[in-house]
């Protein structure tokens, strides 16, 4: 290989060559086919290892989001089309301006996605109370009265599956950062409540009408998530 | 090549490099209806419909930002050409399958064919400079990804604990091992259009 001619190359394009050498390189560029066409290699190498790896991170959001339409856009072909006519577009869109943005597009509500399922964790005969007490109050919906007997359960044995529905218990009675702080540590595991515990904290902002940490969240569940569906629902509402 | 005029429907790039959701999805709406019904009707379904144009829309984001995609022709008919011609090549790597493709390739529309191959040969350079890199060795690899992330030669010459004359010759000599393979390469010699 003919390093030096590399090395060369290199400190043209970083602008470190003496205006001598330049001259003298640009001379021997437009002598030599060889050379040029080699030259043209190069920086056309560094072009795209520049947008490889300086841009990955632009190109992975790209491609999150681009999954994310593209997906919303498949599915929603698929069931029913409603026909908007035109002028009701006309009509939205007067209303718009009088009302502003905010009536027209309005943002999605926590109470609209916080459907949990029930939570089975004793079988009958089972005789730990503060278990039972914990199924039953959560299911009953009475979360702030759930708490301590979660708190209870998890002292003597700490499941993903306890925490997770301790943490839903915390976040529906407002102790939203003890919440996160449970879906957290959830989501470094790698149980299986791992994607619900991502899908929770996306609830969490949404409670806390941070619409955009919200979003940024949900971009991060993988779309094999059992209950992917309402992801793409609740993305489609934050647009 | 002529220089022909940029046309209007460039946003639709702009707005793919800047991935402005907004443009995404109207591009969605408006262009890839057609190219749904065109496989769907040449053996494919919508699941397969879906893969070839999200491979096309990644395709287009990164030509976009090598600042090499200027579009000179409408983006309709560019993009279904793209995702029509991406999917008549899948179907031909699996045509043990026995397909039947209603083909009418005789499309006299210059500027969008040319702007076609465009895309083409970019793609297929890329593919080549991909397959060159993993051919480097682990060394060579791990400095080139460290420099054009990192972009500081010093920076990079303290993570990787060697010296900064030496990072800067080494990423010199590994990008001139690519060129001279890339050189040595016939496809490439074949794909060249300058």
């Amino acid at each position: 290989m003919n390093e030096e001619r590399y090395i060369v190359f290199d400190q043209y394009l970083q602008d470190e060559l003496s205006a001598e050498e330049k001259v003298k390189f640009e001379k021997e560029l437009s002598e030599d086919p060889e050379l040029a066409s080699a030259f043209e290699t190069f920086k056309e190498l560094n072009l795209h290892l520049e947008n490889k790896f300086g841009n990955a991170d632009e190109f992975d959001s790209f491609k999150e989001n681009l999954k994310s339409i593209s997906n919303a856009h498949f599915k929603a072909s698929k069931p029913k089309v409603i026909n908007f006519k035109p002028w009701i577009y006309l009509i939205a869109a007067s209303v718009t301006v009088l009302i502003g943005l905010f009536l027209f597009n309005p943002n999605p509500n926590f109470e609209d996605f916080n459907q949990y399922e029930n939570a089975y964790f004793t079988e009958r005969g089972d005789v730990d109370k503060n278990l039972k007490q914990a199924e039953e109050t959560f299911n009953a919906k009475k979360y702030k009265a759930a708490i301590p007997f979660f708190e209870a359960v998890l002292k003597e044995k700490k499941t993903p599956e306890i925490q997770y529905f301790y943490g839903i218990s915390l976040l529906e009675a407002n102790k939203i950062k003890d919440a996160e702080v449970v879906f957290n540590e959830l989501k470094s595991g790698t149980s299986i409540y791992k994607n619900k515990a991502i899908w929770s904290l996306a609830l969490s902002k949404l409670k806390q009408k941070d619409y955009k940490s919200c979003k940024e969240i949900l971009l991060t569940i993988p779309s094999d998530y059992e209950d992917y569906d309402q992801v793409q629902e609740l993305l489609k509402e934050l647009d | 090549m002529a220089n022909n005029a940029i046309h209007p429907d460039q946003i639709y790039i702009e707005g793919l490099a800047n991935n402005n959701s907004a443009i995404i999805q109207s591009i969605y709406k408006k262009f890839v209806p057609k190219v749904v019904s065109y496989i769907r009707n040449n053996s494919g379904d919508e699941d397969q419909a879906q893969d070839v144009v999200q491979e096309i829309m990644i395709l287009l984001f990164n030509q976009a930002k090598a600042n090499k995609l200027q579009l000179t022709c409408p983006f309709d008919a560019y993009f279904f050409l793209l995702c029509k011609r991406k999917w008549l090549n899948e179907l031909k790597k699996s045509s043990n399958k026995g397909v039947t493709i209603d083909e009418d390739f005789a499309s006299n529309n210059e500027p969008t064919e040319e702007m076609v191959t465009q895309t083409e040969a970019f793609e297929e350079k890329q593919q080549l400079f991909d397959a060159m890199f993993q051919k480097l060795g682990d060394k060579c690899q791990e400095l080139l990804k460290l420099s054009f992330t990192i972009k500081s030669m010093e920076e990079v010459a303290e993570k990787l604990n060697v010296t900064y004359g030496y990072v800067r010759k080494k990423k010199s000599l590994c990008i001139g091992q690519l060129t001279q393979w890339i050189q040595e390469n016939n496809r490439f010699k074949s794909l060249k259009i300058t």
